[in-house]
């Protein structure tokens, strides 16, 4: 296939899988202007760099926490776009790692996306994941007195909402 | 002991005189909601802020993941009952994307209009308490609600209720436009383009707004970047930026509108970014009842939704709102995220309060258009 056929999630994707083959377990084009791209938790700092730097992606638009008691593990997405280069403006990169359930901890990309700060504070709340190197990691949304596990993990259940 | 007076620059902990004072701004606060802002001031400069919310967290994604897809429907649009349109569509893109459902146009249309009438009810709304009474310009919030409550009459024409519709399901709008409405929603539009100057010389011309929102609470352009805001607060900073050109949903590709964008970054640049909106939604909603195409307005769709995750986005009134849902072959969502305008508008709030007048502190709140429910969810 020559370049000129390469839609532009597909060259995106190329580009990602071949500065990173070893980092990027999965690259996916789910449909046009989304792409999702599995990689390895260690990784997550040089994937970032790169795309903010080399890619454009210069925010996050969320930071997501995926419960599976099941499989023993939780899912981290990063939501990532660009408002700064407008070939790509219309893109969200959906960057997904999986994280060990019984100790969830992974870099904080605060210093790459400073966006992510409050959506970092969020996920460590509501499912327990450490971010290390975040620089104000602590509650903000649950009561001041909440005592409980991350309230977001699926075996925390509120019967008294009808959770059973 | 002599106080020294407030560098202009940003103190750090060290130059801290031993003046500053930690003040908790709510969560009673006046006319926001329920939100907390601690302060540390030092005379009645503002040294640093640190937004304190969760008041109002009810753990909508939690109990969305109890709910199947369309009882999740009402409570996920409560979190900002200003703007239940964009909230409710948000979601139902999603949806229809993993269950492969496409909008018949009628239906896309009848959604295009509803939005944007929502979005001038939102932006009356913002222009009124968070604009006008945080500056102190009572007129403008008679005006405002007035005028607001007159586009309410009409969408509960449409939708049967005033403020929370539920009006779009997965597949397409509830109901057709109902018999005159096209009619009076025309003489609306020529009632409030009547009243847009009006606001012009009342509000964003008067000597007071200009002099307190202007070059107040400045946020530039690569900070905005940085930051992440979105939305007018994002567009008043100089980046055109709008979910309805970059990736156009409903019948946004059909219509011709512009983005407001202004360059200064100040408050009162927010503050017209949301007026100039109001007019291009004024024109988008004549066009969109002129091109309405006859047909169908709805498709019916499942109730379950196939194992994968879809993100689908709109631009809600505060901003980008993006909706990421997880289907797992069941009728409930395994997992819905829900990314608002508030709450990522809300990173700049600490950025902005600093080393700033305590009585901009309202201007610069108000210009964000922060509504503490949508954030906290």
């Amino acid at each position: 296939m020559t370049q000129a056929t390469l839609s532009r999630e597909e060259a995106l994707v190329g580009q990602l899988k071949a500065q990173f083959p070893e980092a990027i377990k999965a690259a996916k084009i789910d449909r046009t202007h989304r792409i999702t791209v599995v990689f390895e938790k260690d990784h997550l700092l040089n994937i970032a760099a790169f795309m903010r730097n080399k890619l454009g992606f210069d925010h996050v638009k969320g930071v997501a926490g995926v419960d599976f008691p099941t499989h023993k593990k939780i899912e981290v997405l990063y939501f990532a776009g660009s408002y700064s280069r407008p070939e790509v403006q219309d893109f969200i990169v959906i960057l997904k790692t999986e994280l060990p359930r019984d100790k969830p901890a992974i870099a904080s990309v605060v210093t790459i996306w400073e966006s992510a700060h409050y959506h970092e504070r969020e996920t460590f709340e509501m499912f327990g994941v450490e971010f290390e190197g975040h620089p104000d990691l602590r509650k903000l949304l649950t009561l001041d007195n909440w005592e409980g596990p991350p309230p977001m993990l699926k075996d925390v259940k509120f019967p008294e909402m009808g959770q059973r | 002991m002599t106080t020294t007076p407030p560098s202009p620059t940003m103190p750090t902990s060290k130059t801290l005189p031993p003046s500053t004072l930690d003040v908790s701004v709510g969560p009673q606060h006046p006319g926001s909601g329920h939100c907390r802002i601690l302060i540390r001031v030092d005379g009645d400069y503002i040294v640093s802020a640190d937004p304190d919310i969760g008041y109002v967290h009810r753990g909508c994604e939690k109990i969305a993941e109890y709910r199947n897809y369309v009882s999740n429907i009402p409570h996920l649009e409560r979190p900002c009952i200003a703007d239940a349109i964009h909230l409710n569509w948000g979601y139902v893109l999603p949806i229809e994307e993993l269950q492969g459902v496409e909008v018949p146009p009628r239906g896309k249309y009848i959604s295009t209009i509803a939005a944007e009438m929502n979005r001038i009810m939102s932006h009356l709304y913002g222009l009124a308490i968070m604009q006008g009474v945080f500056s102190g310009h009572t007129t403008i919030f008679m005006w405002g609600f007035g005028d607001r409550d007159l586009f309410i009459e009409l969408a509960e024409m449409l939708t049967g209720a005033r403020l929370t519709y539920s009006f779009l399901a997965p597949g397409g709008p509830r109901r057709d436009l109902p018999f005159g409405f096209e009619d009076r929603l025309n003489k609306l539009l020529d009632y409030f383009e009547k009243r847009i100057p009006e606001y012009d010389r009342m509000f964003f011309q008067n000597p007071t707004i200009v002099a307190r929102a202007k070059g107040v609470g400045v946020l530039k352009r690569e900070d905005a970047i940085k930051l992440g805001v979105v939305g007018p607060v994002l567009r008043a900073s100089g980046v055109e930026y709008d979910v309805r050109k970059v990736e156009p949903y409903g019948a946004y590709d059909d219509l011709e509108f512009e983005i407001p964008t202004f360059e200064e970054g100040d408050s009162y640049s927010r503050f017209l970014v949301r007026f100039e909106e109001m007019k291009q939604s004024v024109r988008i909603i004549r066009q969109a009842l002129k091109k309405m195409p006859k047909g169908p307005i709805a498709r019916k769709a499942p109730l379950v939704a196939p194992e994968g995750e879809a993100t689908g986005r709109v631009e809600s009134s505060r901003g980008e709102i993006a909706y990421m849902v997880m289907g797992d072959n069941s009728d409930k969502p395994y997992r819905v995220k829900i990314m608002n305008g508030s709450f990522r508008n809300l990173i700049a709030l600490p950025f902005l309060l600093r080393n700033v007048h305590v009585a901009d502190m309202p201007i610069i709140y108000g210009s964000l258009d922060y509504w503490p429910v949508e954030a906290d969810r």
